[in-house]
């Protein structure tokens, strides 16, 4: 077996939004409080479908074949559309300041 | 050569909440009627199968029904329970090991069950903290991309839905018993976009049985439902499941529901156009959707135009879960399956009632569950 080092820009293969708390445990609920977040599959150039969650400024930003890059893998991998990795970058400034 | 195999007696339950009563009680009435409803006695059973998933073990049974010695096999198989017991009675006979045999399925969940935990799934504990261990989340990925890819509307999930209480509403014997408008359904609050909380099954209660015999005692008891056909499947590379860190392979995934309901259409002999009714796996409305392409009674995209067209309605071309489905019916996991079967068993016989289809000659069954199972038959007169 050979380890495969995979793309870390891809395309939501498919998402939904998960609108309420999961049960916790196991669920953390994030410090401030629990928001909807989406959750969905990202096809990688590679042809695998990798499970994430997906950060975002707009859900609709995930609608069609939005393109969303790798940002975290730990706890689980999260991808970003472009409009949320923006804003996370002016985000980051902004405390820089 | 083997025999044939026959549907001799088909017996449910109540279906819905309960109280004070086990899933063990649930599933002992559903043998009382099925044995009933073959004329048979529990001493006349030659061997039997069945399970539940979370209400105890089958084959304590025999306590109350009689300690007649037969061989009771327990049967732990997810929602593929019911139907992997089916199987195995029906191999029983084909085998010639018994010429009357027994499955059974049961459960009794509470109100908001299955809490799947991380480590019981091989996944790494963060998954659960990260808030991915939730069930709903894989229908609401699977048929919104369906969506996308195939031209399903939003409306088409809600209608669904609609018709499935609608069915419950003519089925003496279902949880849910209210029609509720298309509108209603759209409208209520949202799970996991684009389901909301009427388009889902709620984990139930309920026990189901099946008794199946040879040809020869078949003739003999009359009434008889012909098996042409049974296969159940688990799943192959590439397959998306609940719980997947990854869809692994290439482009569209494999489907267990296609494999399973072609081996039973193979082995039966006729087609998914010869059949008349059909009772398809509804955890939520998509899979309905899903599933009748998956199945191979139309192409992707072709259910749109049917459901608007009310072909999946009692009345229409083909008559979809016609007793409410899980939608209706609730999900009580080692029933279902078998609680399919008694619905076309009831429609095949022209005994439905108020809910029955005109004059139907071929039915089919199809259950799928987690991690990735399906059980089909097909059935005739």
């Amino acid at each position: 077996m050979t380890a495969l080092e995979l793309s870390t820009r891809g395309t939501v293969w498919g998402f939904t939004v998960q609108r309420f708390a999961p049960k916790s445990p196991p669920y953390v609920v994030p410090e401030g409080g629990f928001v909807p977040f989406a959750v969905g599959y990202v096809e990688l150039p590679e042809g695998i479908k990798v499970e994430a969650v997906l950060d975002c400024t707009d859900f609709s930003e995930l609608d069609g074949l939005a393109q969303v890059t790798l940002v975290a893998v730990d706890p689980v991998p999260r991808f970003a559309t472009d409009a949320a990795m923006a804003r996370g970058s002016a985000e980051a400034l902004e405390e820089a300041r | 050569m083997s025999t044939g195999v026959s549907i001799v007696g088909a017996g449910l339950s109540k279906f819905g909440r309960q109280p004070g009563r086990s899933g063990r009680e649930l599933a002992l009435d559903a043998i009382q009627a099925a044995l009933q409803d073959a004329g048979l006695e529990w001493a006349d059973v030659q061997v039997a199968f069945g399970g539940s998933d979370g209400a105890g073990l089958a084959d304590t049974l025999v306590a109350e029904l009689g300690l007649t010695g037969i061989p009771f096999t327990n049967v732990k198989n997810g929602c593929a329970t019911g139907g992997s017991a089916l199987m195995s009675a029906v191999n029983a006979i084909r085998s010639g090991a018994a010429e009357i045999a027994l499955a059974v399925g049961f459960d009794k969940h509470p109100r908001g069950a299955f809490d799947p935990r991380p480590e019981d799934w091989g996944l790494p504990a963060a998954y659960g903290e990260a808030g991915l261990m939730v069930t709903t989340q894989f229908f609401g990925i699977k048929i919104a991309r369906y969506m996308r890819e195939h031209g399903i509307s939003e409306k088409t999930l809600a209608l669904v839905a609609e018709k499935a209480y609608r069915n419950g509403a003519l089925n003496p014997n279902a949880w849910r018993r209210e029609a509720i408008s298309a509108a209603d359904i759209a409208a209520a609050d949202m799970v996991n976009d684009p389901l909301t909380r009427f388009m889902f099954c709620s984990p139930g209660e309920g026990g189901a049985a099946i008794v199946v015999t040879s040809d020869a005692v078949a003739a003999r008891l009359g009434r008889a439902v012909k098996l042409l056909g049974a296969a159940t499947r688990t799943r192959r590379f590439g397959s998306f499941e609940v719980f997947s860190p990854s869809i692994q392979g290439l482009g569209v995934p494999s489907s267990v529901s296609a494999d399973a309901a072609a081996a039973a259409f193979a082995a039966a002999g006729v087609a998914p156009a010869d059949v008349d009714v059909a009772q398809l796996q509804d955890t939520e409305s998509g899979a309905e959707v899903m599933h009748l392409a998956e199945c191979g009674f139309c192409e992707h995209g072709e259910q749109e135009a049917m459901i608007a067209n009310g072909d999946t309605e009692i009345s229409g071309r083909l008559p979809v879960n016609t007793d409410g489905g899980c939608i209706a019916n609730g999900e009580p996991i080692g029933a279902s399956g078998l609680r399919q079967v008694h619905e076309i068993v009831t429609q095949l016989r022209g005994e439905a009632g108020d809910r029955q289809v005109a004059d139907p000659r071929i039915g089919f069954t199809h259950v799928y569950g987690a991690p990735g199972i399906s059980a089909c038959t097909v059935l005739a007169v």
